[in-house]
């Protein structure tokens, strides 16, 4: 807690710096003739660490896409019965419903088939498989297996799961976590800051009519696209995640929907000058309030809390809580940045040009704002990943059935003698924080113009 | 500053108002039926009439009494399928029953006539005096009405219907007693799978209720200091969150003050000495120690320092010495048990703080007003403890604010891991037994403390750079 606790402070911190740079971006790029992405990635290059620990990521998530052939009870490649048979790869195919087990080999024991010849994966395990001859045994302790080819080289938990193979499998996990959950909280995150930002509170003028309509819309909207549907929704989410995520893209999509319909009207009505008298609406305070409302509930709170009422647990349910409590720090980041670039003369020089709002936020305001982004998304996906292992560990939130480098930290807490279990997850989980940790750090120093030589 | 503060304490209210409302949709979305937690009743039971009675009688007045048959909230926006009286049905799994089939069927009197005849049904089957060979089908019709009442799919209820008529009503005396209800609950059911109204369901309706709700009702008891009853023992949730919190603060408080004793020494020093290569290796340490996530090093102490290794320190609790120990006794047996606790605590703010303070330090150290004061002669002591100390303080002011809402929920991890009955414990079981009058109250007393801690902040900020005003805007 004490450190997810810290990331949070540190990024505040990390807010006020990464405003600071950028105020003194412009000259220091103004005065090379390069990019100022260049100079970014020069100066990240030239700091070791960080280049190392980029390297890292890529190796995890390398062994992540091949989880499966690193790790499998399925042989990657047999022959049998005269035929040659690839049975991890038939494994997706058939999962993507294009193809289906041969008779024979529907609902067989991979390990006990006499194949003619067979190249099995590194670690001949899935992280669900059970070893009944070793449970519990250490990396030196002596195992009972048929040959080196089946040991288990960081051993096995209380009832005979392979360690090697639970990390394999949980290096995916960990990389999903921080991608998903960040992906959301970037969305929102971008979203709301970037509105907050670019309008400020005495930007965003709108008529009376379109007040009155677009409040009207949204409630009607909401009522049509989740109220009406509610129960649709929690069955799909009882049925699978796949189908919540598409019935969840539904209402969304009716939800705009609506709202366009109402904008169609609030178009209609601009015609009665009476109704047409602009308001201010101070986007930035309300936004700002919002903000402050997420920030003041413990974070690990917020999401134990919420972890444990959700009906069905999946370990994309964790994701989404994640993203969805964690956006604030990308917001305040974008709103920072923004609030900065909308006074800059080519702001209004796209103004004067007639632009949509819409059209000058995204391809002119954001990606300037984008490097104070990058780095707060950096820290994000550690202390994502580290949330997700901190709930993992307490068994909240994440089925009992996924296995990750969290829960199996956790089963170190059940034999006080298996050093194995606590040391390995554990330390896949610190080299995974630390990396990304160290990323952004070298992404804050390569934006630093103070450092350049 | 006086208007400052008026207008942030202004500010506290709607967000204060918007996290209630925020806990308030967990709590009553969480599954379980609370009532039913408190009471601890075994559902079904084997009894007479009278049993069955008095179970009702108590569930009703526990119900009355905790306020749950009071509607949620001020207004609900739902659709025409729903009728305004719906939070009157006691069981929560009967309601969410009843709400599935009106918004299937779309008309509500054909459900609840529904509902009233498969009541009547039951209510004759307690009254049934048993003999011996109708034990077992009674006790079958029981069950299967009890899945009638948790029941919404057409399938389900069918199967279920067609079980009853063809094996349990086989018996002479069920049948006997039972037959007409069991007919006008076969009727109701038709009649509600014919005279259906599905499009009701895509009318909205406003349905008003005023100020006798839940949530009104449970706010007020807050701002007035009632917290309410823990669900789980009946003990009052702030006595409950009292004695937690003891520990809680005992230990939060106990790592904030080591931490920052050593912090801001080692900050300093090691920005005074950068560039050497002692200085390297402590920045590197420190680091390290704060990318370390405490629950593994907690788990790796216990491993080898505790009960699996060499056995030095105890993992679990509190120690067991009873009230009666002197209390020199009790301090050393409670202190040798936190040792463990309090080091994972420590060593990540500890960690983090001396990086800030570093931070803060070596930013200072470049300014032109410390070559001025090098350059005429003091002493390096006195430069950087008199000059750029209080300046270099900036960053440290930002972790301040959190200290408040750590010394409740700080310690959540470790406590869970330690076993020590703190709040990290408490809020947890609380979560897992549904006992949400204490969730809430933590909740919202961490949010408190958190907008205080800010607001704290921001004071001291103006306190220690009076450059920073509260009053003038631009």
């Amino acid at each position: 807690m004490n450190f997810i606790k810290s990331i949070v402070f540190r990024t505040k911190v990390k807010e006020e710096k990464a405003l600071h740079l950028s105020n003194e971006r412009e000259e220091f790029t103004g005065k090379e003739n390069e990019s100022y992405w260049r100079v970014v990635k020069k100066q990240f290059q030239k700091n070791k660490i960080a280049v190392w620990s980029l390297r890292i990521v890529y190796l995890f998530i390398i062994i992540a896409i091949l989880a499966d052939f690193l790790a499998n009870e399925k042989p990657i490649a047999v022959k049998y019965n005269g035929n040659i048979y690839f049975p991890i790869f038939k494994e997706y195919v058939v999962d993507l419903g294009l193809s289906k087990w041969d008779k024979e080999l529907v609902n067989v024991s991979w390990k006990e088939l006499n194949y003619e010849w067979k190249i099995l994966p590194l670690i001949p395990y899935l992280p669900k498989n059970i070893d009944f001859l070793n449970t519990s045994v250490s990396p030196f302790d002596e195992q009972q297996v048929i040959s080196k080819k089946w040991k288990h080289w960081l051993g096995t938990d209380a009832l005979g799961h392979d360690v090697l193979a639970g990390m394999i499998h949980g290096t995916r996990i960990a990389l999903l976590v921080g991608i998903i959950s960040m992906g959301i909280a970037a969305l929102i995150g971008i979203f709301f800051g970037a509105i907050a930002g670019y309008y400020g509170d005495d930007q965003l003028k709108m008529s009376i009519s379109s007040i009155i309509l677009y409040s009207v819309g949204f409630v009607i909207a909401l009522f049509y696209a989740f109220g009406a549907r509610a129960y649709v929704l929690a069955d799909a989410l009882g049925n699978s995640f796949g189908n919540f995520l598409l019935e969840l893209i539904i209402s969304i999509l009716l939800f705009l929907g609506i709202l366009l319909v109402f904008q169609f009207f609030s178009f209609l009505l601009k015609k009665i000058p009476f109704l047409f008298q602009p308001i201010t609406i101070p986007v930035d305070i309300i936004i700002s309030r919002l903000i402050e409302v997420v920030v003041s509930i413990p974070r690990l709170f917020l999401i134990i809390s919420i972890a444990a009422v959700v009906a069905k647990p999946s370990i994309f349910m964790v994701m989404m809580i994640i993203g969805l409590t964690t956006w604030t720090g990308i917001a305040r980041f974008t709103r920072a940045e923004l609030l900065r670039i909308r006074n800059l003369e080519y702001i209004e020089a796209a103004k004067a040009l007639g632009y949509k709002e819409f059209r000058i936020i995204i391809k002119h305001a954001l990606p300037n704002a984008l490097s104070p982004i990058l780095i707060s998304i950096a820290f994000g996906i550690a202390s994502a990943i580290l949330i997700e292992s901190t709930l993992s560990f307490i068994g909240i939130g994440v089925p009992a059935e996924t296995i990750t480098w969290g829960s199996l930290l956790a089963a170190a807490r059940q034999d006080a003698s298996a050093w194995w279990l606590a040391i390995f997850p554990g330390f896949a989980i610190f080299i995974t924080v630390t990396i990304y940790n160290l990323i952004g750090e070298g992404l804050t120093d390569a934006m630093n113009p103070k450092l350049k030589q | 500053m006086f208007s400052y503060l008026l207008k942030r304490l202004f500010i506290f209210i709607p967000t204060l108002l918007a996290i209630s409302l925020f806990t308030f949709i967990i709590s009553i979305n969480a599954p379980g039926d609370p009532v039913e937690t408190m009471l601890n009743q075994n559902v079904g039971g084997d009894g007479s009439s009278g049993e069955k009675l008095t179970n009702e009688k108590t569930y009703q007045t526990k119900r009355h009494e905790l306020g749950f048959d009071l509607p949620l909230f001020y207004f609900s926006f739902t659709n025409a399928t729903f009728p305004d009286t719906l939070y009157k049905i006691p069981k929560k799994a009967h309601r969410e029953m009843l709400q599935r089939l009106s918004y299937k069927y779309g008309k509500w009197k054909n459900v609840s006539d529904y509902y009233h005849s498969l009541q009547k049904l039951e209510n004759k089957i307690v009254e049934i005096e048993i003999n011996e060979e109708s034990t077992l089908p009674l006790r079958k019709l029981k069950d299967a009405v009890n899945v009638l009442y948790t029941n919404y799919s057409e399938e389900k209820i069918s199967t279920t219907i067609k079980n009853i008529e063809l094996n349990i009503l086989q018996n002479g005396l069920l049948k006997k007693n039972c037959e007409n209800e069991f007919n006008n609950f076969i009727n109701a059911y038709h009649h509600l799978l014919i005279d259906k109204a599905v499009a009701n369901k895509y009318i909205p309706v406003i349905y008003w209720y005023g100020l006798n709700n839940q949530y009104h009702r449970w706010i007020s008891k807050f701002i007035q200091g009632d917290f309410g009853i823990s669900f789980q023992d009946k003990r009052p949730v702030s006595s409950k969150i009292g004695d937690a919190l003891k520990w809680s603060m005992i230990l939060s408080i106990s790592s904030i003050i080591i931490a920052y004793f050593i912090a801001i020494p080692l900050g300093v020093k090691s920005a005074i000495d950068k560039g050497k290569p002692s200085e390297k290796l402590i920045s590197t340490g420190l680091f390290l120690l704060y990318s370390l996530p405490n629950f593994w090093v907690a788990t790796l102490l216990i491993q080898f320092l505790g009960g699996g290794g060499l056995n030095w320190f105890p993992t679990f609790g509190l120690g067991s010495l009873s009230e009666g120990a002197p209390f020199w006794d009790r301090f050393w047996e409670t202190a040798y048990h936190l040792i463990l606790p309090l080091f994972c605590l420590t060593y990540a703010s500890f960690a983090f703080i001396s990086r800030q303070m570093r931070g803060g330090m070596l930013d200072i150290l470049e300014l032109d007003y410390i070559r001025t004061a090098k350059a005429k002669g003091l002493k390096k002591r006195v430069v950087v403890w008199k000059h750029a100390f209080k300046n270099s303080l900036m960053p440290i002011i930002t972790l301040f604010a959190n200290i408040f809402p750590m010394a409740i929920s700080g310690s959540f991890i470790i406590e869970i891991i330690f076993s020590i009955p703190g709040m990290g414990q408490l809020t947890l079981s609380a979560i897992y037994a549904r006992d949400y009058p204490i969730v809430f109250t933590v909740l919202m007393f961490t949010a408190i403390l958190t907008l205080i801690g800010n607001l704290v902040a921001d004071i001291l900020y103006a306190y220690i750079d009076p450059r920073i005003s509260f009053t003038i805007k631009k």
